[in-house]
């Protein structure tokens, strides 16, 4: 296939994946709470709907509140194209692994900034736990990816995730576990059940959503989108993580490889939905133990990577 | 229940309120005022279900503090000092229970017209804030307008990081004035509004109202009657605590419980509709029976409460086996059995810290005490000690919904009632809500219209429980804390 389609197809993952997904996560936890729900595509109408609204800014917010919108949907999307999170992406030179994890940094320090900038209470602790959950959860990301970069010796994500033929099948477990481990750093990094709630009215618990209270209008149009990307992008790592175990054991085409990237994204979706269904949300001091599952699947992970690159 | 007054002299107020609350079954009912010139103090016994009305007149303005001795006063001074404009001088912390917005300068609702002319009980109304200071305290502002679709109330956090160091709560944002209403409108329409003083607990409500004036005219009820109210009552307190526990499962991101426990509430509600037409119990009880006689449809109301029986056992255990609820409700807003007896909780707050108190054990009102159910009480005081009562509640609430549909009789439902209340009489109706303890207090002038109306919700004992259960909780934890407590605005807000 010509690489001008795959970037069209690249193109309209990222614009459309997002609010797809969002969409299934919700529709199936309605589903299961025997709930009709809200259509699938609600979070893209949602998103129209916010961009022709008006906005009201705090008195007391400075530049910093509209900055950060700016810098958060624009490293986003370059994070989206630099990630290898679908296997059809075209290849990207710039996507080293430690470029992608202080990326993510990045507009994690802005979100803090401009949370902390009105002066509410709720968007000041809304940071100071985002902060807290971030330090804890970092590791787990950096340790994940780095065992995959380490068994294919280079720091290029785009390599790392290449699918070759002939791998071995003891590359299986590696894949697995260091999937497992971003997936369950992702469900942390991402604000979702059991360490937040996203769906939670009440703001003295909110984690993300408290930091979002400040913004309106467009501002909150790119900001929901941005996140919805973000959660497709992880999803999508921890995604292609589990296809590489796939594919060491019975290996694919690449035709087959664009379906089950999309569809893998899916999937987790549907796990997720069901996690937030059955799960009570954790108590706050609980959730280092919840990470620890992240943290203990990467290093799992990287043991392995040791230990198969030594014997290769 | 019949009443007797007893003139108490200021002097002695606060020695006999020590003495009688001295007793382990003892308890205090309700402080406030006719008109602003002399104190009310209803006072109960539980042992032989009798209480007394303690009249103490007034000749100024101020008068001495009853809460340093007597702590469960506090907040039945404050709103004297609202709505009356007697102040109680000694208090510790006398502040507004009405807003600015409620309650405009020196206007006291309750104060009769003529006092009101006189200059010199003016007051200024005072809504500070305790002021929490150190490195690192900060204060966080909830409410009065709320994320749900809830009532307005102001909570006041100073945290520490993610610890409350004190919790402060600001009601009274819509005073709508209940109580004064009450005693314009003729005598037989009171019920509309007596059963609207709280909403949610309508049965609760109109059955208070009801006994307080039949109390006052000796009206005897039917039988049937007092099976359909106790079926009503009932009915309430099922619907409303798997209402709590849905809310409770809301609060702690449990998804697939609320949606069931949403469910089984609309169940509980047809109940309702079916017993008396209208799905929230209104306009069904009235003084001297009920309304409507909901004939064949009990046989309805049966299968349905089995139904709901049945399909409650996996909800509620649910609650009990899972670690994450445990984890976030043991040790959490804990309220010691001293201090809930100090400030004289009441209902699922009273039983879950170990205080036996059940109005239906003792005051007659439907069919009680002889056929209330076995009192649930728990010891740690913490919100699963809580969880715990209420869901007890619902299992006995259900077989006693059943009882009484086995034994029902058939008959009239409702007597005749007097063209007019007896004068110079008091009423008083002693109801077990859902939320607890409900009294309505009814005096009347020597030609037999209603001079005060007096209600004192059980929300209004419990508001201060949460205050104090709150502190040194996590911030995250204040949502399941308060759900533990359910307790309403507007029962305070008359």
């Amino acid at each position: 296939m010509s690489t001008i389609l795959l970037w069209l197809l690249t193109f309209s993952c990222l614009l459309f994946l997002p609010s797809l997904t969002i969409g299934i996560i919700r529709k199936t936890k309605a589903r299961l709470q025997n709930r009709v729900g809200a259509p699938l595509w609600q979070h893209l109408f949602d998103t129209i709907k916010l961009l022709r609204k008006s906005e009201t800014v705090s008195e007391n917010s400075s530049w910093i509140l509209r900055v950060n919108t700016v810098i958060n949907i624009s490293i986003m999307i370059t994070l989206a194209f630099l990630t290898p999170w679908l296997s059809f992406k075209p290849a990207t030179s710039a996507d080293d692994l430690f470029l992608l994890i202080y990326l993510f940094a990045a507009i994690r320090f802005f979100a803090i900034l401009s949370s902390l900038d009105p002066g509410s209470a709720f968007g000041a602790f809304g940071a100071s736990r985002e902060a807290t959950l971030s330090v804890l959860v970092e590791p787990a990301i950096i340790l994940a990816l780095s065992a995959v970069a380490l068994s294919a010796h280079t720091s290029n994500l785009s390599l790392v995730f290449a699918l070759t033929a002939n791998t071995p099948i003891s590359q299986a477990p590696l894949w697995l576990l260091a999937g497992a481990g971003l997936f369950l750093s992702s469900l942390v990094e991402l604000s979702r059940m059991p360490v937040d709630d996203p769906t939670t009215h009440l703001e003295l618990t909110m984690v993300h959503e408290a930091m979002m209270l400040e913004n309106s209008g467009p501002n909150l149009a790119l900001l929901e989108f941005s996140s919805a990307l973000r959660l497709v992008v992880l999803y999508g790592l921890s995604g292609q993580c589990f296809l590489h175990a796939l594919h060491c054991i019975w290996p694919f085409a690449s035709a087959a490889g664009i379906l089950l990237s999309i569809s893998i994204i899916f999937a987790l979706a549907v796990v997720t939905s069901l996690i937030e269904t059955v799960s009570v949300r954790l108590k706050w001091t609980r959730a280092p133990e919840f990470v620890a599952y992240g943290l203990t699947m990467s290093l799992l992970a990287l043991l392995v990577a040791l230990v198969t690159g030594v014997s290769s | 229940m019949k009443i007797s007054l007893v003139p108490v002299p200021q002097a002695q107020l606060s020695d006999n309120l020590v003495d009688w609350l001295h007793v382990e079954d003892r308890r205090l009912g309700l402080i406030s005022s006719l008109d602003g010139g002399q104190l009310v103090t209803l006072v109960l016994d539980c042992t032989d279900a009798s209480a007394q009305c303690w009249l103490t007149p007034l000749d100024s303005d101020v008068y001495h503090s009853l809460t340093p001795s007597v702590p469960q006063a506090h907040w039945f001074e404050r709103a004297l000092n609202d709505l009356f404009g007697i102040r109680a001088a000694g208090h510790p912390r006398l502040k507004s229970v009405l807003q600015q917005s409620s309650c405009k300068g020196n206007l006291h609702p309750l104060r009769s017209i003529a006092q009101c002319g006189n200059p010199d009980h003016g007051h200024k109304s005072d809504n500070s804030y305790l002021h929490v200071s150190g490195e690192g305290v900060y204060e966080i502002p909830v409410g009065p307008v709320h994320a749900g679709i809830i009532e307005p109330g102001h909570f006041r956090l100073n945290c520490l990081g993610e610890t409350i160091i004190n919790l402060e709560i600001r009601l009274g944002f819509l005073h709508r004035g209940v109580e004064r209403r009450l005693t314009e409108i003729p005598w037989r329409s009171a019920r509309f509004v007596a059963e609207a003083a709280s909403s949610d607990a309508a049965a609760a409500c109109a059955i208070a109202h009801a006994i307080a004036v039949e109390s006052m005219s000796d009206i005897t009820v039917p039988e049937r009657a007092q099976y359909l109210r106790t079926l009503a009552l009932e009915v309430e307190r099922v619907s409303m605590h798997i209402n709590d526990l849905g809310g409770m499962s809301v609060d702690l991101g449990w998804s697939w419980l609320a949606a069931n426990l949403s469910r089984l509430r609309g169940m509980t509600q047809e109940m309702a509709a079916l017993l008396s037409g209208s799905r929230f119990l209104r306009n069904f009880i009235c003084p001297g029976g009920v309304s409507v006689d909901p004939d064949a449809r009990l046989g309805e109301l049966k299968r349905m409460s089995e139904v709901v029986s049945k399909q409650l056992e996996v909800p509620i255990n649910a609650f009990f086996d899972n670690s994450s609820v445990h984890d976030r409700t043991v040790k959490v807003g804990e309220i010691s059995r001293s201090a809930a007896r100090e400030l004289g909780l009441v209902g699922v707050a009273a039983r879950g810290s170990g205080i036996a108190y059940d109005a239906r054990q003792h005051f007659a009102h439907g069919l009680y005490p002889a056929l209330a159910p076995a009192m649930a009480v728990e010891t740690a005081g913490d919100v699963l000690s809580r969880l715990k009562v209420r869901s007890a509640e619902i299992v006995g609430s259900l077989d006693l919904i059943r009882t009484a549909l086995d034994n029902i009789t058939s008959g009239t439902t409702s007597s005749e009632l007097p063209n007019k209340l007896p004068g110079d009489t008091i009423g008083v109706g002693i109801v077990e809500a859902f939320r607890g303890e409900l009294i309505h207090l009814i005096f009347t002038d020597k030609h037999g219209a209603i001079k005060r109306y007096c209600i004192k919700d059980p929300s209004f004992n419990n508001w201060t429980a949460l205050a104090i259960a709150a502190g040194g909780n996590l911030v995250a934890d204040f949502p399941v804390c308060n759900k533990s407590f359910s307790l309403s605005y507007s029962g305070v807000d008359l």
